[in-house]
C-alpha cells in the first residue's frame, strides 16, 4: 500500500507564491460559482458585474483604491508586527482607536484651518492605534506575553469603548437620543484625487513605499531580519529585542490607526460603529497572502478592494454582499493549499516508511 | 555461536543525498549483552540506530530479530517488536509528571493515576533506576530525565534497549550508576546497544563491541576484555592517528581577559556560576573542561555579554566591561563562538550575506541605509579566506553543511582581528575535516598573539589545544591542570567534583 | 433588587454560562491538542444557522441540534487540514475560517431571517425539583443545552486527565515529537481535537438559534467565539476553571442587560469589556508566574509538526 507524503523541496518553487496566489482566486471562483448556481444566479454574469463595478473604469478604480486603502494599511501594519515574527491581530481595533483618535481631534480642533486638522487627526490616529498597541507591546517586551491574545482581546475592548463613546459622553445632543455622533467639519475631509478617490491612496501608497524601503534596504530592517529569525541571533548581535518588540508594535498598531483616520477623514461623515468593517481581520489575510512583503500587500489589497467594492455592487441584482466575503476568505485557503506544493512536493511512499529528506551528519 | 542473535542487522545500505551513510554496515547482537556501537561522528552510528528502530528504511538489507525477518515502516513498529531508543536528546514531555511520561506509550484506556504511580515506582525499583513517579519531569536533573527514558523503554518491555550517547549529559557518577543500571538489564535477559565514543566508558561498561567507519562495520562483537582501547581507537579512526600532534606553545604575553569573584544565575533563577576567577593571556588557550551543565554554559554566557553578571568584574584588555552589551564588547576586542551555531551565531533563514555582516553591518551603512555591493565583497572576503563552501550568497545560510556553517561563523568573528576569543564547543557535531579545520584556526588565531578561552566537552580535544586546563564544576572552577603533564583519570575525577591533593584552583 | 430579579439574573447567569462554556471547552481540547482555533465565531455561526435551518425543515430541534454540531465539526475540520495537514499558519487559518463562517452563514441563511423556528429546545421539566426555591429554577429550570454543557465539561475533564487518549492528546499539543515517538498519531490526535472542538463550537451556536433567540440573524453570534477564546486562557487550559470562568462571563452577560432595572447607574457596553480585561489580566499574571515553571499554556500550542523536520 503507498501513501502520499509531503517531502520538502530544497528551496520554493520560483516565482511560487503569484502562482499559489493565482490559484486561490481561481478556486475561490469556482467556490462561488457554484454557491451562486445554488442559490439561482448566474455566475458569469454576476462576476461580471463584480469586475465591472470594481476595474471596469475610472470611477469604479476610484472605488477599488478607496477601499484597498484600509486594507493595504492594515495589512501593513501586521506585515510590519510580521517580520519579526509577531503577530498582530489587533488591526482591527487599533483602526476603531485611530478613528477614535482622528475624531477626538476633529471634536477639539473644529475651527481649525483644514490642512491643519486634517494633520492632527491622522497624527491623533496614529497616536491612538498605538496606545490600543501599548500594552500588548509592553506586555511582550517585559514579560513575554502572547502578543496573539492581547491584541485579540484589545479588538473587542475598543469596539467596546467606541460603542461607549457613541451612545454616551460624544452623542449629538441634537440627534435626538439616536447614539450618533456629530458630523465632522467640512474642512476634515481628505481632498479628493480623482472620481471617489481620496488623498488617502496616496498617504497609504507613501507608507506602504516608505516601510518597503526601510525593510529592505537599511539597517533597521536588517536588525528586524534577524531579530525575526532568531532572537537568540539578535541578542548575541547586540540587537535590543525588547525595544525591537515595543518599537515594531507600536508601529504596527500606528499604522493600522492610520487607517482607522484616513477611513473617518475619506469616507465617512462621522464616527460610526461601522467605521472598520472588518478591515483589520481582512488585513491579517492580505499580509499573509502578500508573505508579509509591503510590495505584495499593496498588490493584494488592491485585490481584495476589488472583491469588496464588486461584493457591493452585486446586492443591487439581488446576491448578498456576503459572496464577496466567502470570495476573500477562499482565496486565502485556496492559496494556502497551494502554497504548500511551493514549498513541497508530494512523494508516494510505501505505507508507513518515514519520508526523510536527510540523514544524520549529512554533510 | 549457535545461538540466535537478538538483533541481527544484515548489509544495512542507506544512502541521503550526497552522502552514504550506511554502505553495507553489519551488526549482530547477543540476547544478554551489553554491545558497544563505535565510531566516529558520522560513521553511520546513528543512521544505523534509525534502522533499526524504524526512523529510516534502509535502501538495501535486512532486519531479524530472534532471527524473523522484521520490516519497520514507523517507530511504533519497532517499539512493538520491542526495540526502545533513548535518544541524545529526550524525548520527555516537561509538565507531564515521570509516571504520565513512561506509561505516553503503552498506557490502559483508563488510567488509575494511583495505580499506574505504583506500578511505575515498582518497575523503577525492579531495576535499581530511583525516581519519583508523581513528580514533574521539568524539576528533574539531566540524570534523572534519562532514567524516566529508560524506564519509558522497560515499561514497554523493550527487549532491546538502544541508548544513544546516554553518558554526554551525565557527571561520571551518574555514568557508572548508569553502567550498573545497564548490567541489570542484560542480567535480566535483555540486549543493551551502548552508542559512544568514549572508549573508557566502553571499556568498562560493555561486553562486546562494534566498530563503524564510513558507514560500514570494521570490526564485529570484538570481546572486550580481550581488546585495549587502543585498537579500538585504531579501528575507529583508521590510519589517522588519534591523539592530534600537540601544537608548540608559546611564552603567553599579557592578560587580555581577566574575570574575577564573577557569579551568575542559571535560567530558572538559580545560582549556576560561583565565584570564578580566571586569567586568559595574549598567545595562549586556556581550556575549560566540565561535564554538561556544570555552569560551563552560564559562564560562557555572561563573558559575552549575553547574561547579566550576579556579582565580579570581567575585564578585557584592562577595561572593565561587567555592564557592558554584547556589541560593545565585540568593539573591544572579543569576539564569541557560541555553541549553538544556527539559532544564536547564525540566523537560520537569512541570506550568507546577512549572516556574514551580522557583526560589522554597521560599518556597511551609508546613513540608515545598508551598502549592499559592501556588504556582499565583505562577505566574499570572508568565505575565501576560510574556505567556505556556499551556493548563491543571497541563498538561507541554512542551507549550508555544519562544517562550513561553522567556517562561516568562526571566519566571521576571527576575521575582525580580535583581541580574546571565547569559543563554546567549536567542534562539535563537525567530522572529522571540520573539527581539524576549525582547531587549526584556533591555533593559529593564539599563535598570532590572541587570547582564546576554549570550552570544550572533549577532554581530548582539550588536552591537545589547551596551554592551561581548568576543570568546571558546579558552577565553579575546581582546579588546573598542566596538559603536557596530567593523567585523564586525574582530571575526569576533578570533573566529577573530586579534588586533586594538588590541584591549584 | 426582588427575588425574582435576582433569581432570574441567576437563570440567565448559568445559562449564558452554558453558551460560552460549550464553546470554550471546544476550544480547549483544541488547544490542548496544540492547535489554536480563533474560528470560534466562524463555526458558531455555521452551527447556530445549519441548526436553525434543520430545525426549520423538519420540525424537530434535535435533529437541528444534530445538524448544528455536524456543521461546526465541518467547519473545524477545515482548520484542521490546513494547519494540521497542510501546515499553514494557525493564526491566519483560524482567523480566516472566522470570516469564511460568518459570510457563509449569513450566504446560507439569507431567506431564513427571522422566520419563526420548527422547535426549540424548550427548558427540560424536572417536575418537582424546578418547584424548589432558588435552586429550582436556577438548576433545573434550564434548556438541554445546559446540562449537555455540564456533561461535556465533565467528558473533557474526565478524557484529558483520565484515559489514554488524553494523555496522547495532552502530549500531541505539549511535544509533539514526543507523542510521536511514543506511537501516536499527531496528526490524527489533532484533527480530531479539532473536529470534536468544531462540533462544541456548533452546538453552542445552535443554542442560541435553538433556545435564547429562536430566530436567525446576521450576526447573531456577535462576539461569543471571541469571549469562548478568552474563557479557555482565563480558565488556564483546565475544564474546571474554565466552568467557573463561564459562570462569571455569563453573569456578565447576563448582568449587562438588567444594569438598569437594577438601578446600577454604569454603562452596560464598558461592563461587556470586562471578560477581556479579566483575560488580558490572567494573561500577564500566567506569564509573571511562568517565570520559574512552565506555563499552563500547551508547550507546543500553534506551532506546526512534520515528522521528517529535524
Amino acid at each position: 500500500m503507498r501513501r502520499p507524503v509531503l517531502v520538502r523541496r530544497d528551496r520554493p518553487v520560483r516565482g511560487g507564491q503569484p502562482l499559489a496566489f493565482a490559484v486561490g482566486l481561481v478556486v475561490a471562483l469556482l467556490v462561488g460559482a457554484v454557491l451562486l448556481m445554488a442559490a439561482g444566479h448566474e455566475p458569469m454574469s454576476v462576476y461580471q458585474r463584480m469586475f465591472e463595478k470594481s476595474l471596469g473604469d475610472s470611477n469604479a478604480w476610484s472605488l477599488t483604491l478607496n477601499r484597498a486603502v484600509p486594507l493595504g494599511l492594515a495589512g501593513l501594519a501586521v506585515a510590519v508586527a510580521g517580520s519579526m515574527g509577531l503577530w498582530n491581530i489587533g488591526a482591527e481595533g487599533q483602526i476603531l482607536a485611530g478613528a477614535m483618535g482622528a475624531a477626538w481631534v476633529a471634536r477639539i480642533g473644529g475651527t481649525w484651518p483644514g490642512p491643519m486638522l486634517l494633520t492632527g487627526m491622522l497624527v491623533g490616529a496614529i497616536v491612538g492605534g498605538a496606545l490600543l498597541a501599548l500594552v500588548p507591546a509592553v506586555a511582550r517586551a517585559r514579560i513575554g506575553v502572547n502578543e496573539i491574545i492581547t491584541t485579540l482581546m484589545l479588538n473587542e475592548i475598543a469596539l467596546r469603548l467606541l460603542q461607549w463613546l457613541i451612545h454616551g459622553p460624544w452623542k449629538d445632543p441634537a440627534s435626538f437620543n439616536f447614539p450618533l455622533t456629530p458630523m465632522l467639519p467640512d474642512q476634515a475631509h481628505l481632498p479628493m484625487l480623482f472620481g471617489r478617490a481620496h488623498y488617502g491612496v496616496l498617504i497609504a501608497g507613501a507608507v506602504i513605499l516608505v516601510f518597503g524601503v526601510a525593510a529592505s534596504r537599511t539597517a533597521w530592517g536588517y536588525e528586524l531580519r534577524i531579530a525575526g529569525s532568531s532572537a537568540d541571533t539578535a541578542r548575541y548581535a547586540g540587537i535590543s529585542l525588547k525595544r525591537k518588540i515595543l518599537t515594531v508594535l507600536l508601529l504596527s498598531g500606528g499604522v493600522a490607526g492610520l487607517a482607522g483616520g484616513v477611513e473617518l477623514s475619506g469616507t465617512a461623515d462621522r464616527l460610526t460603529e461601522g467605521i472598520s468593517n472588518g478591515f483589520g481581520y481582512a488585513g491579517i489575510i492580505v499580509a499573509a497572502l502578500a508573505l508579509l512583503r509591503p510590495s505584495g500587500v499593496a498588490v493584494v489589497a488592491l485585490l481584495f478592494g476589488a472583491v469588496q467594492v464588486g461584493g457591493q455592487s452585486i446586492q443591487i441584482i439581488g446576491v448578498p454582499a456576503s459572496v464577496s466575503t466567502i470570495l476573500q476568505a477562499f482565496i486565502l485557503f485556496g492559496a494556502i493549499g497551494a502554497g504548500v506544493f511551493v514549498r513541497y512536493s508530494v512523494r508516494l511512499i510505501q505505507m508507513g516508511v518515514d519520508a526523510s529528506g536527510e540523514g544524520e551528519e549529512a554533510t | 555461536m549457535t545461538q540466535t542473535a537478538a538483533v541481527e542487522l544484515v548489509d544495512i545500505w542507506k544512502r541521503f543525498p550526497g552522502v552514504v551513510a550506511n554502505a553495507g554496515a553489519h551488526l549482530r547482537i547477543d540476547r544478554g549483552t551489553v554491545h558497544a556501537v563505535l565510531g566516529e561522528n558520522g560513521a553511520g552510528k546513528s543512521t544505523l540506530m534509525n534502522v533499526l528502530s524504524g526512523v529510516y528504511r534502509p535502501d538495501e538489507g535486512e532486519v531479524r530479530l530472534d532471527g524473523v525477518l522484521h520490516r519497520f515502516h514507523t517507530p511504533a513498529d519497532a517499539l512493538t517488536a520491542g526495540i526502545g531508543m533513548v535518544h541524545q536528546e529526550f524525548r520527555l514531555v516537561p509538565s507531564f509528571t515521570v509516571a504520565e511520561n513512561v506509561v505516553l506509550g503503552a498506557a490502559e484506556r483508563i488510567l488509575r493515576r494511583q495505580d499506574v504511580e505504583a506500578r511505575v515506582d515498582e518497575l523503577a525499583r525492579r531495576f535499581g533506576l530511583a525516581t519519583e513517579p508523581d513528580r514533574p519531569v521539568w524539576q528533574l536533573s539531566m540524570g534523572e530525565r534519562q532514567r524516566v527514558e529508560i524506564l519509558k523503554a522497560l515499561w514497554r518491555d523493550a527487549r532491546i534497549l538502544i541508548l544513544d550517547e546516554p553518558t554526554a549529559v551525565l557527571t561520571p557518577n551518574e555514568a557508572n550508576e548508569l553502567g550498573g543500571v545497564l548490567r541489570h538489564m542484560a542480567d535480566d535477559g535483555r540486549s543493551v546497544i551502548f552508542i559512544s565514543h568514549k572508549l573508557h566508558e566502553v571499556t568498562g561498561f560493555c561486553d562486546v563491541a562494534t566498530v563503524l567507519r564510513g558507514g560500514e562495520t570494521v570490526a564485529a562483537s570484538l570481546p572486550v576484555a580481550g581488546t585495549d582501547a587502543a585498537t579500538l581507537a585504531g579501528l575507529m579512526v583508521g590510519s589517522t592517528s588519534l591523539a592530534g600532534e600537540r601544537p608548540p606553545a608559546r611564552a603567553p604575553g599579557e592578560v587580555r581577559l581577566a574575570v574575577s569573584g564573577l557569579c551568575a544565575l542559571g535560567d530558572r533563577g538559580l545560582p549556576a556560576v560561583h565565584d570564578i576567577n580566571l586569567e586568559v593571556r595574549s598567545g595562549e588557550i586556556v581550556g575549560i573542561a566540565g561535564v554538561a551543565g556544570n555552569g560551563q554554559r552560564e559562564l560562557v554566557q555572561v563573558l559575552a555579554g549575553l547574561r547579566s553578571a550576579t556579582d565580579g568584574t570581567v575585564d578585557l584588555g584592562g577595561k572593565d566591561v561587567t555592564t557592558d552589551p554584547p556589541r560593545r564588547r565585540f568593539g573591544s576586542g572579543l569576539c564569541y563562538i557560541p555553541e549553538d551555531r544556527l539559532g544564536v551565531g547564525l540566523a537560520p533563514r537569512l541570506s550568507v550575506v546577512e549572516n556574514a555582516v551580522l557583526r560589522s553591518y554597521a560599518q556597511h551603512r551609508r546613513g540608515p541605509f545598508l551598502l549592499e555591493a559592501s556588504m556582499t565583497a565583505h562577505c566574499q572576503d570572508l568565505v575565501d579566506r576560510f574556505g567556505v563552501r556556499t551556493g548563491p550568497l543571497g541563498d538561507p545560510v541554512a542551507g549550508l553543511s555544519g562544517g562550513n556553517l561553522q567556517r562561516l561563523l568562526v571566519g566571521r568573528e576571527l576575521g575582525s582581528g580580535p583581541g580574546v576569543v571565547v569559543a563554546a564547543q567549536p567542534t562539535r557535531g563537525l567530522d572529522v575535516q571540520g573539527v581539524k579545520a576549525i582547531q587549526d584556526l584556533l591555533v593559529a588565531e593564539r599563535d598570532t598573539g590572541t587570547a582564546v578561552l576554549l570550552i570544550s566537552e572533549d577532554l581530548d580535544e582539550l588536552l591537545t589545544l589547551s596551554d592551561r586546563l581548568l576543570v568546571m564544576h558546579q558552577g565553579r572552577i575546581l582546579a588546573e591542570f598542566d596538559p603536557r603533564n596530567s593523567e585523564r583519570s586525574i582530571i575526569g575525577e576533578a570533573m566529577a567534583g573530586h579534588l586533586p591533593e594538588e590541584g591549584a584552583a | 433588587m426582588t427575588e425574582a430579579s435576582m433569581i432570574g439574573l441567576l437563570v440567565a447567569t448559568v445559562s449564558f454560562g452554558a453558551l460560552l462554556y460549550l464553546a470554550a471547552l471546544g476550544e480547549l481540547i483544541s488547544e490542548k491538542a496544540g492547535v489554536l482555533n480563533l474560528g470560534v465565531e466562524g463555526m458558531m455561526a455555521m452551527g447556530a444557522v445549519s441548526a436553525f435551518m434543520a430545525a426549520h425543515q423538519t420540525g424537530n430541534p434535535w435533529i437541528g441540534l444534530a445538524v448544528g454540531v455536524l456543521a461546526g465539526a465541518l467547519t473545524g475540520f477545515l482548520h484542521g487540514w490546513f494547519t494540521v495537514v497542510l501546515g499553514a499558519e494557525q493564526v491566519v487559518s483560524g482567523l480566516s475560517l472566522t470570516i469564511l463562517g460568518l459570510g457563509f452563514a449569513a450566504y446560507m441563511g439569507k431567506n431564513v431571517v427571522g422566520r419563526p423556528p420548527g422547535g426549540v429546545l424548550a427548558p427540560v421539566d424536572w417536575g418537582p425539583l424546578t418547584d424548589i426555591p432558588w435552586a429550582g429554577p436556577v438548576l433545573f429550570g434550564q434548556a438541554p443545552f445546559v446540562y449537555l454543557a455540564v456533561l461535556a465539561g465533565l467528558a473533557t475533564w474526565f478524557v484529558l486527565s483520565r484515559t489514554r487518549i488524553g494523555l496522547a492528546l495532552r502530549a500531541a499539543g505539549e511535544s509533539a515529537p514526543t507523542a510521536d515517538a511514543a506511537g501516536h498519531s499527531v496528526v490524527g490526535l489533532r484533527l480530531g481535537a479539532v473536529v470534536v472542538g468544531g462540533g462544541l463550537a456548533g452546538a453552542s451556536g445552535a443554542y442560541l438559534t435553538l433556545t435564547l433567540t429562536p430566530q436567525w440573524a446576521e450576526g447573531i453570534t456577535a462576539g461569543r467565539g471571541w469571549i469562548a477564546v478568552a474563557l479557555v486562557i482565563f480558565g488556564a487550559w483546565r475544564p474546571g476553571r474554565a466552568a467557573v470562568g463561564a459562570l462569571l462571563f455569563g453573569g456578565l452577560l447576563a448582568l449587562k442587560t438588567r444594569l438598569q432595572t437594577f438601578g446600577v447607574d454604569f454603562s452596560p457596553i464598558l461592563l461587556s469589556m470586562l471578560p477581556y480585561v479579566f483575560t488580558i489580566t490572567v494573561l500577564i499574571a500566567i506569564s509573571v508566574r511562568s517565570r520559574n515553571r512552565p506555563s499552563p499554556a500547551p508547550a507546543a500550542l500553534g506551532t506546526t509538526y512534520r515528522r521528517e523536520e529535524r
